[in-house]
C-alpha cells in the first residue's frame, strides 16, 4: 500500500507544474469572487469586498498550488478595480485610498499563496519520505526472511518494480549472475552494461542516465556498497523513456541497493560459516574414516605376515596340516586386502564424481548370471534360487557397475546369513521400473540401522564376528543412484533380510 | 634347435611380479624376462618365445600398443595382465589381437589354464572339428549340436555364434569381435543383438540359464566358452 500511495506522491510532484487547468480554474475562482461581489455589492463598501477575492485566492493556494495563487492575486485586484472601484467598468482609479488596498491585497495574496504553498510542500515531503521510510521497512523486513542471494534479488527487483516500472538486472561480480526482468533481457545494451557497471563497482557511485557519469547512457546504474566493499551493482531500464529519475527516488534506490548488499553479505557470510563448519565435520570424518581404514587394511596384513614368517622360519617344525592351514589363511586374507583395495578405489571414484556410467540395453538374465560370477568362489554350498520372469524387457543400465552392485549385495547376503541357507534373487518389472532383490534367510537388520546401512562405513553390530568395511552397500547405493534408481532394504517376513534395487527405463531407448 | 621347453616371455616392469612368475612357471616354461615395452618388441625378435605374458600398464610403450605392433608380424599368443576397472584396455588390447586377459590379483592356476588354452587356440584351432565341454559337444563337420545324446536345434545364426566361441574354447572374445564374424562388420556397436542371442543360445544349452556353465559372460568385456 506504501508503495501504491508512494507512486502517486511522485507522480504528483512530476505533474504538478505541467498543468494549464490549474490557471484556468484559479481564473474562474476570480470570476466567481467577482459574482459574488456583484451580488452583494450594494450591502457592503467596496473596500470590504477585496475580502471575497481574498477568499478565492486562499482557496486558490490550498487547492491549486503557488503559481494560479499568484495568478489570482493580480487577477483579483485588476478584476476589483475594474468592476467595484469607481470609475466603475475602467482601470482608472478615482480615489488614491483604494490604492493602498491594492497594495495590501496584493501583498497579503502573493504572501498567503507563499506559506500555502510551502506549507503543502513540507506536508508533501513528509508524506513522501514516510512512504519511503515504509517502503525501505518494507524491502528489509522482506529481506530478513530470506537466505539465499536469487532470492534477494528477486526481492529487491519486485520491490523496485513495485513502486517504478522497469525492468531490474544485476551485476553479482563473485556471486552467482542474476537476472530478473518482465520484458526480454535484451533491451539491455550488454557494452553499456558492462562498462558503467564496471565504472560504478570501481568508484562506488550512482551512474548512467541524468546523472554526472555518463548521463548519456539509457539506464540508471546503481552501486550495491556494504560495510566491506562494493559487491555489485543493479540496473534500471525504465519502461517509459521520458522521466527521470527524481533527486527522492535515486535516494530511495540507493537505501534499497544498501539493504540488498547488507542482506547478500549477510548470506554470503552465513553460507561461509557453515562451509567451515562442514570443512571442520568433514575433517573429522576424514580421520575417522583414515583410521578405519588403515585399521582395514593391516589387518589381512597381519594374517598373511604372520603365516609367511611362520612358513619361513618354522617350517621344519609343521606338519602338513598347520601348513596348509597357514597358506589358505594367507591367501583368504590376501583376496579380503583386494577386494578391500577395490571397494575404496570404486568409493573413491564415486565421491570424486569419475565414475562413468555408460547405459546400455541390457539382458536382466545375463546380469544376475553375471553377479553370481563375481561371489562364485564364495557360494560353496549355497542354495541360489533365481526367479527372473520370461519375458522381461533389456533394460538399459551400465552392465560392469551394476554388476558390482550386485555383487556386493550378493556378497553382504552371503555373510550375514547362515552357511547352508538359501539366497534368492528377483527379478520384477513394476511399470516402467526393473527391480532386482537378494533376499537371505540371515539375522535381519534392527529396524533401526534400515536407512543407515547404505552409510559409509556403517555397520550393524551382530553379536559374531563377520569381517567387512562397511563399504559394500554404501558403492551399491552410489552406482544406483548414479542411474537415477533407488536401493532400500527391508526385513523379511520369516527372518532374513531383502535388498532391492530399482531402476527406471530410461528414455531414448526403444525397447 | 634343441627345445625342452615352451619358452616364455614374461613382460611386466614390477620386479617382483616378474620374480613370482619366474619362480611360479620356471619348471614348465624357459623363461625370459623385460622390464617395458622396447624390451619387449625386442625379446620377442630375439628369443622366439612361444608365449607372451603382457601388462598393460608399462612405463613406455602401452600394453596396447606394444600388442597392435606384435600383431603386424607374428600371432604369438599374448596374455595380457591388468588390474580390475581397467575393462576398456581389456577390450582394447584383446581387440588389438591379444589372446586373453587376467585380472591383477591372479592364481597361478588360473594363469596357467588362461596359457594352455591360448597355446591350444593358436596350435589347434583349425584342425579340430569336435569340440567337446561338459555335456555339450560340437561337431563342425556335420554342424551338430549335442547336450549329452540329444540334438538341439540351432537356428543359423546361434550356430554360427556357437562356432565362433567353439574355435576360440577357453579363451574370452570381445563383443566386437563376435559381432564382427558373426554378423559381419557394420555390427560392431550392436551389442543388443548379440545378448539377445547368447540369451537364447544359453536357454538352449545351459542347465540354469541364469547360472551359465557353458558360456560365461565376462563383465564389460566379453564371452568365454568353458572348456570344463
Amino acid at each position: 500500500m506504501a508503495l501504491i500511495q508512494l507512486q502517486t506522491l511522485w507522480k504528483n510532484k512530476i505533474l504538478e507544474g505541467a498543468q494549464i487547468w490549474r490557471y484556468l480554474l484559479s481564473m474562474l475562482l476570480v470570476a466567481i469572487a467577482t459574482a459574488l461581489s456583484a451580488l452583494v455589492v450594494w450591502e457592503f463598501s467596496p473596500t470590504n469586498l477585496i475580502m471575497i477575492y481574498m477568499l478565492a485566492v486562499v482557496v486558490t493556494a490550498i487547492y491549486l498550488g503557488r503559481g494560479p495563487a499568484i495568478l489570482s492575486a493580480f487577477a483579483g485586484v485588476l478584476a476589483f478595480d475594474f468592476f467595484f472601484v469607481p470609475p466603475i467598468y475602467t482601470f482608472s482609479v478615482a480615489d488614491t485610498e483604494y490604492l493602498l488596498s491594492f497594495a495590501g491585497f496584493l501583498l497579503l495574496g502573493l504572501t498567503i499563496s507563499y506559506l500555502t504553498a510551502q506549507a503543502q510542500e513540507k506536508a508533501l515531503s513528509a508524506q513522501r519520505r514516510e512512504a519511503e521510510t515504509a517502503a525501505l521497512y518494507a524491502l528489509s523486513r522482506d529481506l530478513t526472511i530470506i537466505d539465499d542471494i536469487d532470492g534477494i534479488c528477486s526481492t529487491l527487483s519486485t520491490h523496485i518494480q513495485s513502486i517504478l516500472k522497469c525492468e531490474v538486472h544485476f551485476l553479482l561480480p563473485g556471486f552467482e549472475a542474476y537476472s530478473s526482468s518482465h520484458q526480454k533481457l535484451t533491451s539491455v545494451d550488454v557494452s553499456e552494461f558492462t562498462a558503467v557497471s564496471n565504472w560504478v563497482l570501481q568508484n562506488q557511485l550512482p551512474a548512467g542516465k541524468g546523472t554526472d557519469h555518463f548521463p548519456a547512457a539509457r539506464g540508471y546504474y546503481i552501486p550495491m556498497i556494504t560495510s566491506l566493499q562494493p559487491i555489485g551493482v543493479f540496473v534500471l531500464q525504465p519502461d517509459d523513456l521520458l522521466g527521470q529519475l527524481s533527486v527522492e527516488q535515486l535516494r530511495l534506490l540507493e537505501a534499497f541497493a544498501r539493504q540488498a548488499a547488507l542482506a547478500i553479505e549477510h548470506v554470503h557470510l552465513a553460507e561461509q560459516v557453515s562451509q567451515i563448519q562442514l570443512m571442520q565435520a568433514t575433517e573429522k570424518m576424514q580421520d575417522a574414516l583414515l583410521n578405519s581404514i588403515s585399521h582395514d587394511l593391516r589387518t589381512p596384513l597381519v594374517s598373511i605376515t604372520g603365516a609367511l614368517s611362520t612358513l619361513d622360519e618354522q617350517d621344519i617344525l609343521m606338519d602338513d596340516e598347520t601348513r596348509r592351514s597357514l597358506i589358505e589363511t594367507a591367501r583368504e586374507e590376501a583376496d579380503r586386502l583386494n577386494r578391500l583395495v577395490g571397494n575404496l578405489l570404486q568409493m573413491t571414484r564415486l565421491e570424486a564424481g569419475a565414475m562413468h556410467v555408460v547405459m546400455e540395453p541390457t539382458d536382466i538374465e545375463d546380469l544376475i548370471g553375471a553377479a553370481i560370477g563375481q561371489i562364485e568362489d564364495r557360494i560353496l554350498e549355497r542354495d541360489i534360487r533365481i526367479s527372473i520372469p520370461p519375458d522381461l524387457p533389456m533394460f538399459p543400465l551400465d552392465f560392469v557397475l551394476i554388476v558390482h552392485a550386485l555383487g556386493n549385495l550378493l556378497d553382504n547376503a552371503l555373510k550375514y546369513s547362515p552357511p547352508g541357507s538359501p539366497i534368492e534373487i528377483e527379478a520384477t518389472q513394476v511399470e516402467q521400473e526393473i527391480q532386482i532383490s537378494i533376499l537371505d534367510r540371515g539375522v535381519g537388520i534392527p529396524p533401526a540401522d534400515l536407512t543407515h546401512i547404505f552409510d559409509k562405513f556403517y555397520r550393524v553390530q551382530h553379536p559374531e564376528q563377520v569381517t567387512g568395511t562397511g563399504l559394500g552397500l554404501a558403492i551399491s547405493k552410489g552406482i544406483v543412484e548414479a542411474h537415477g534408481g533407488h536401493i532400500w532394504a527391508s526385513n523379511r517376513p520369516g527372518g532374513g533380510t531383502s535388498i532391492t534395487i530399482s531402476l527406471r527405463l530410461g528414455t531414448g531407448i526403444d525397447l | 634347435m634343441s627345445e625342452q621347453a615352451l619358452r616364455l616371455l614374461i613382460v611386466d616392469d614390477e620386479r617382483s611380479i616378474r620374480r613370482f612368475l619366474r619362480v611360479s612357471l620356471g619348471n614348465q616354461y624357459q623363461i625370459f624376462e623385460a622390464a617395458n615395452g622396447a624390451e619387449a618388441l625386442t625379446a620377442v625378435a630375439t628369443d622366439h618365445p612361444d608365449l607372451i605374458i603382457l601388462d598393460l600398464g608399462l612405463p613406455d610403450i602401452d600394453g596396447v600398443e606394444v600388442t597392435r605392433r606384435l600383431r603386424e608380424w607374428t600371432q604369438i599368443p599374448i596374455i595380457v595382465i591388468s588390474v580390475r576397472e581397467k575393462e576398456a584396455d581389456k577390450v582394447a588390447a584383446l581387440d588389438a589381437g591379444a589372446d586373453d586377459y587376467l585380472t591383477k590379483p591372479f592364481g597361478i592356476g588360473e594363469l596357467m589354464a588362461r596359457l594352455r588354452a591360448a597355446l591350444r587356440h593358436t596350435l589347434t584351432a583349425e584342425s579340430e572339428s569336435i569340440f567337446k565341454t561338459g555335456n555339450l559337444s560340437i561337431d563342425l563337420s556335420k554342424r551338430e549340436v549335442l547336450i549329452g545324446e540329444q540334438p538341439v536345434a540351432l537356428t543359423p545364426t546361434e550356430y554360427e555364434l556357437m562356432k565362433f566361441l567353439v574355435k576360440h574354447a577357453g579363451v574370452v572374445v570381445t563383443h566386437t569381435q563376435i559381432l564382427r564374424a558373426v554378423w559381419g562388420s557394420g555390427y560392431e556397436h550392436d551389442s543388443h543383438i548379440l545378448q539377445v542371442n547368447i540369451s537364447n543360445l544359453r536357454r538352449k544349452i545351459e542347465p540354469n540359464p541364469a547360472r551359465p556353465t557353458y558360456i560365461t559372460t565376462e563383465p564389460g568385456v566379453g564371452y568365454r566358452m568353458k572348456i570344463i
